[in-house]
């Protein structure tokens, strides 16, 4: 026990030494372009990104706005309307099309030999970030939202399937055991044990997973894929850095809302769930016992 | 009678590097009660499984029900030592898994049991006086409810021969006595073959005949003997 403490600070500081050397040789030498890093950043916040223009969430000059309310056709309102669409359709085909891909994966339900090929499978599409498969069907199916959408389906259904196959190995042998003595099938077994089993967890991933692509959404935009990055990519061409910190600032607080809502809707399914659940402030704030 | 477990120079255990015992020859009639006692580690649970075909027997012959294969749909009820209950599910889902093991996926899917199948939980389920737990998620029962929602799901499904690994244990004598009583009511007027796997004695002795399985000093692994307790 002395001598496993005794190797923590060693270890630390091999890390932290580690570390440093690493980071001089990315730096190779060219120290110059940090002494002023500080001053730089300043100057930019006060002369282009500060006040945030909230221009964004008054209506666009065109096409005209036919809605009671100007905020309806505002940038700032389409943008994260179709983001948030985007992730929730994605989530949904991805989820769809995760189950069952999980369960080929899953190694106590099936052989080496039929899972290892599905972990393959899942692994390569977790492999190329969301963004990167939006490049993707942006050259495939053109600029807008359906690229995003397939985009990530694919990121979702391989980040999603690990989550899912995870979850199913970890489950007691013994509900698997009962139903096979019974003579079930795999495919009855994965609908009558596995599923109610794993379903708690497998609801609360999908939330998990729909925050994770809203947040992500706002990135595949910039490549073209629809939802309020492309709005942050056209105000960056154009230098109105003022628009892009006030989309920002919006984005920040729509991820926060759904994280909320996220945190409570998950409270409800997760294993060690009371009815009474916990306020939403708690959740965030108050340290798990 | 005939036989429903018949097992000739019988290996068990995972491996032909590691086998954990061997059974020379065993024959259990229909409607028989036998338990199988032995040391922790020593391959209780092991045969037990063999039996079920959730291990595959290293050599010999073990035939359940004249086959060597996996037995027909329904007919083995096996309960685990920690039973394999769903546990966020209610009393009356983890039985109705019993009831429905004939059904098809289909109709499994579509939640449209026959009036018969939910009858048939119903009746179980008061069998082992549950009724007024039959909404309650199975997470929320005490060890000995458990055990009786096990032994309904077993029961529900009808089957001709059930494994019991050890679920008498962790229960205290009063509960021990209810939860026999209630499997015993089954296997009796169902003439059911139960195999129970226990480690300690005095409940091993509730069964009608009981074999042993002990290392000896010419084997490396155990060997299964009848005895007399």
């Amino acid at each position: 026990m002395n001598i496993a403490r005794r190797k923590y600070p060693i270890f630390l500081t091999f890390i932290l030494f580690t570390t440093y050397l690493i980071f001089v040789d990315l730096v190779d030498g060219n120290w110059a372009s940090l002494e002023n890093s500080l001053e730089n950043l300043s100057r930019f916040f006060r002369e282009s990104l500060w006040p945030p223009n909230w221009k964004v969430i008054e209506a666009r000059s065109y096409p005209s706005c036919e809605r009671s309310w100007d905020f309806l056709c505002s940038p700032a309102y389409i943008g994260i309307m179709e983001t948030l669409k985007i992730a929730f359709v994605s989530t949904g085909f991805g989820f769809i099309i995760s189950l069952p891909l999980a369960t080929l994966a899953s190694r106590n339900l099936y052989s080496d030999s039929i899972a290892i090929p599905f972990r393959f499978l899942l692994a390569a599409m977790r492999t190329l970030p969301s963004i990167i498969w939006a490049i993707f069907f942006v050259i495939l199916v053109g600029l807008g939202p359906v690229s995003g959408v397939l985009a990530m389906t694919f990121y979702t259904v391989g980040y999603l399937g690990k989550l899912q196959y995870e979850t199913i190995e970890g489950l007691s042998n013994d509900p698997l055991d009962a139903a096979k003595a019974m003579g079930l099938k795999n495919s009855e077994m994965i609908q009558r044990v596995v599923i109610p089993e794993t379903a708690n967890n497998l609801i609360s991933q999908l939330f998990f997973m729909f925050e994770y692509n809203v947040r992500h959404g706002s990135v595949i935009g910039i490549v073209g894929a629809g939802g309020i990055g492309y709005y942050i990519s056209t105000y960056l061409k154009f230098l109105q850095y003022d628009k892009v910190i006030a989309l920002l600032i919006i984005l920040f607080f729509v991820v926060i809302a759904i994280d909320l809502i996220s945190i409570k809707a998950r409270s409800y399914f997760v294993d060690d769930a009371t009815f009474k659940s916990p306020s939403l402030f708690g959740n965030i704030f108050r340290a798990k016992k | 009678m005939s036989s429903v477990i018949h097992a000739v120079n019988l290996k068990i255990g995972y491996s032909p590097d590691s086998i954990l015992g061997e059974i020379d020859n065993l024959e259990i009639e229909q409607g028989e009660i036998v338990s199988i006692v032995g040391e922790s580690g020593i391959g209780k649970t092991t045969f037990l499984k063999s039996i079920a075909r959730l291990v595959n027997p290293i050599s010999g012959t073990l035939k359940v029900f004249d086959t060597e294969g996996v037995s027909a749909r329904g007919v083995i009820g096996y309960i685990p030592q920690k039973l394999g209950l769903i546990k966020h599910e209610t009393v009356y889902s983890n039985v109705l898994e019993g009831a429905i093991c004939n059904e098809s996926i289909l109709r499994s899917i579509s939640g449209f049991h026959e009036e018969k199948v939910i009858d048939k939980v119903k009746e179980t389920i008061e069998l082992m006086n549950l009724s007024d737990k039959i909404d309650e998620p199975v997470k929320r029962l005490s060890g000995g409810q458990q055990r009786r929602v096990a032994i309904a799901r077993t029961i529900a499904q009808g089957p001709k021969l059930i494994l019991a690994d050890e679920f008498l244990s962790e229960l205290d004598d009063k509960t021990v006595e209810n939860v026999w009583k209630s499997m015993l009511e089954y296997v009796t007027s169902n003439n059911t073959t139960l195999v129970i796997v226990e480690h300690n004695i005095e409940r091993a002795r509730l069964a009608e005949r009981c074999f042993k399985l002990e290392k000896n000093e010419e084997s490396d692994y155990s060997i299964l003997s009848e005895v007399k307790i």
